[in-house]
């Protein structure tokens, strides 16, 4: 099915990407490669779990020194199809399990992989549960969103001055 | 309604300074004292004491006094303010597939040299 997209909770990024599918595959399906890129350096990111079929457990923890590592998302994959879709939410865990908490909020993504004359069209459709709390937000390390909120509204005020 | 906006252009102004942004980027993982902010840049503390000024004036954050250590925190509500939650949410997406678009991309090309 084609899910609908809730402009006031969900969001929807495409890319093409200049590399063949199976590349932009492996690099989401391995998971010494997905640690690279998940999370932005200097936090680093560790894949506990990454069980690629429907029901499989997705578990990832981050550190901001390499050492300590702290929860980032345990999630569970509804839906793998190799090379071309993969869903996961975090409102469940690992075998269909109800989550008991979500950070920080529950979503659900559904990442796509297409053929594209130049070479992968990558989508994310994320769908959000409700707003989350922006408190919890802070204390999970989502501090790098912020980072990037904050250089992005700063280009925006460079290029108008 | 006009209130607001030069709430917001006082907000965004703030933000035109590299400082500034490293000292939100900073305080956004949780509040923080004048010394441990200052300490990354090689600047004079009267000078440092003109950016948490200024951020503290345009209500990015706000600063508490215990004895005779000053301590920051943000003013989430500035960050509201600034940018929807959504937003927040969609620029940490965008950031993750710039890098992964770079980490293909990067392994594609050093495949091909083989």
């Amino acid at each position: 099915m084609t899910p609908v997209l809730n402009t006031e909770l969900d969001l929807a990024i495409s890319r093409i990407i200049k590399a063949p599918r199976a590349a932009v595959w492996a690099a989401w399906a391995d998971p010494r490669s997905f640690e690279q890129w998940w999370i932005p350096a200097p936090l680093t990111c560790k894949v506990m779990e990454m069980d690629l079929q429907p029901g499989g457990a997705f578990v990832t923890r981050m550190s901001e020194n390499g050492q300590n590592f702290t929860p980032h998302l345990n999630a569970c994959f509804l839906d793998i199809e190799t090379e071309r879709r993969i869903i996961f939410s975090n409102a469940l865990t690992g075998g269909w399990r109800p989550a008991k908490q979500y950070y920080p909020t529950a979503l659900t993504a559904i990442i796509t992989f297409k053929d594209h004359p130049q070479g992968t069209d990558y989508a994310a459709h994320v769908m959000h549960k409700d707003a989350g709390d922006r408190g919890t937000h802070h204390e999970m390390g989502f501090a790098d969103g912020w980072d990037t909120v904050i250089d992005q509204l700063a280009q925006q005020v460079e290029s108008q001055q | 309604m006009e209130q607001y906006q030069e709430q917001l252009n006082g907000l965004f102004q703030a933000l035109a300074d590299p400082t500034r942004r490293a000292v939100l980027g900073r305080l956004s993982r949780g509040p923080a004292s004048i010394s441990e902010l200052a300490e990354p840049f090689e600047m004079a503390l009267p000078s440092f004491m003109k950016h948490i000024r200024s951020l503290e004036e345009s209500g990015w954050i706000q600063t508490r006094k215990d004895g005779r250590i000053r301590t920051c925190s943000i003013e989430t509500q500035a960050f509201a303010a600034a940018d929807a939650w959504l937003s927040a949410q969609r620029a940490i997406w965008e950031a993750r597939t710039d890098r992964l678009e770079q980490f293909v991309v990067a392994r594609t090309k050093k495949e091909k040299r083989r």
